[in-house]
């Protein structure tokens, strides 16, 4: 990796943010954190991120939604990708059960539920920041 | 940047956008708890929790009953001096405790709040009947006829209704719904 490339993670679960801050960082990447979308926001706007990691059931409710949605509004941020990994279906689980997240109202550029696998997020995440290289197999 | 957090930061996340001042600012001066018209139920009353929120005492704190007794009538809100907004504390412990899977058994209140969050999915609005499950059974059989009787007598004042009416328009109820929460079968 030529430069290190660094990601922003916005989540309010601190276990889950220092367990996914420990496999990305071993895979050579550069974290931020933030606990809550205000201080997420904030982080966005004050450095350059390479890829948003974000949480969806923050706040009062589903403020990550609002997050993605403020952040395609931000003509410095819109392009930024950004990968949801959200525990949405299981904490709503006694509430709504068997329902699953539905994407088609939050933009993103990947979804996936915690809880996740190591190789499966560095596998998501890899292929958001090079998608020529994952798309393309070198021969 | 913090890199490990603590339980009264955990809550202060939750809280982030209600416009409190912050636990930490709590003088402990207990106008919450004097205003309080709940307190007498509650184990530990809401000045304590603070306290015991701030003191990190997370166990303790999630087996009260303190958050699922408030009436939400946020009269400690009105009143707190620091502007702490007790009233969204309550609410943020008990989307927390959900959250953890930490609610205490034999409460009313865990029970109540799912039937009530679906009860306004599927109609768009309250159905009192609906939530009777959650506490109808709590005094016995004695207790059952007693509630069943006042049941009676607020139908026949028209006060509950015998089955559940929903919103005109639902499907745009559920449409908007969907948009806040983005699960399945909402809309």
């Amino acid at each position: 990796m030529s430069e290190r490339k660094r990601l922003m993670i916005i989540d309010d679960d601190p276990e889950y943010v220092a367990a996914t801050r420990a496999v990305l960082e071993g895979a050579g990447y550069e974290t931020d954190v933030a606990y809550n979308p205000r201080e997420g926001l904030a982080a966005l706007r004050a450095r350059r991120h390479d890829l948003l990691l974000l949480d969806l059931l923050m706040g009062r409710g589903a403020e990550g939604v609002t997050v993605a949605r403020v952040i395609r509004a931000d003509a410095a941020l819109k392009k930024l990708p950004i990968l949801v990994v959200t525990g949405l279906r299981t904490q709503l689980a006694s509430i709504f059960p068997r329902r699953a997240v539905h994407a088609d109202d939050i933009p993103l550029d990947d979804l996936v539920e915690k809880p996740v696998t190591p190789e499966a997020l560095l596998e998501r995440v890899a292929a958001l920041l090079h998608p020529a290289a994952t798309a393309q197999p070198v021969s | 940047m913090k890199t490990t957090l603590s339980f009264a930061d955990e809550i202060s996340n939750m809280m982030y956008a209600t416009g409190t001042r912050g636990l930490n600012s709590c003088i402990q001066c207990a106008t919450c708890s004097a205003t309080c018209p709940a307190a007498d139920a509650m184990d530990h009353t809401p000045r304590r929790l603070i306290a015991m929120i701030n003191a990190g005492l997370k166990d303790e704190v999630l087996a009260s009953n303190t958050f699922w007794t408030c009436a939400s009538c946020y009269a400690c809100s009105e009143r707190c001096p620091k502007e702490i907004k007790p009233s969204e504390l309550m609410y943020a412990l008990k989307r927390y405790s959900i959250w953890k899977n930490r609610t205490r058994g034999k409460l009313v209140g865990p029970d109540f709040s799912r039937r009530f969050v679906r009860t306004i999915m599927r109609n768009g609005k309250s159905y009192e009947p609906g939530y009777a499950p959650a506490f109808v059974f709590e005094g016995g059989l004695r207790g059952l006829v007693r509630e069943m009787r006042f049941a009676l007598r607020l139908m026949g004042k028209r006060r509950i209704a015998l089955l559940p009416s929903r919103v005109k328009r639902l499907e745009n109820f559920r449409r908007m719904l969907s948009r806040i929460m983005p699960l399945e079968g909402i809309a």
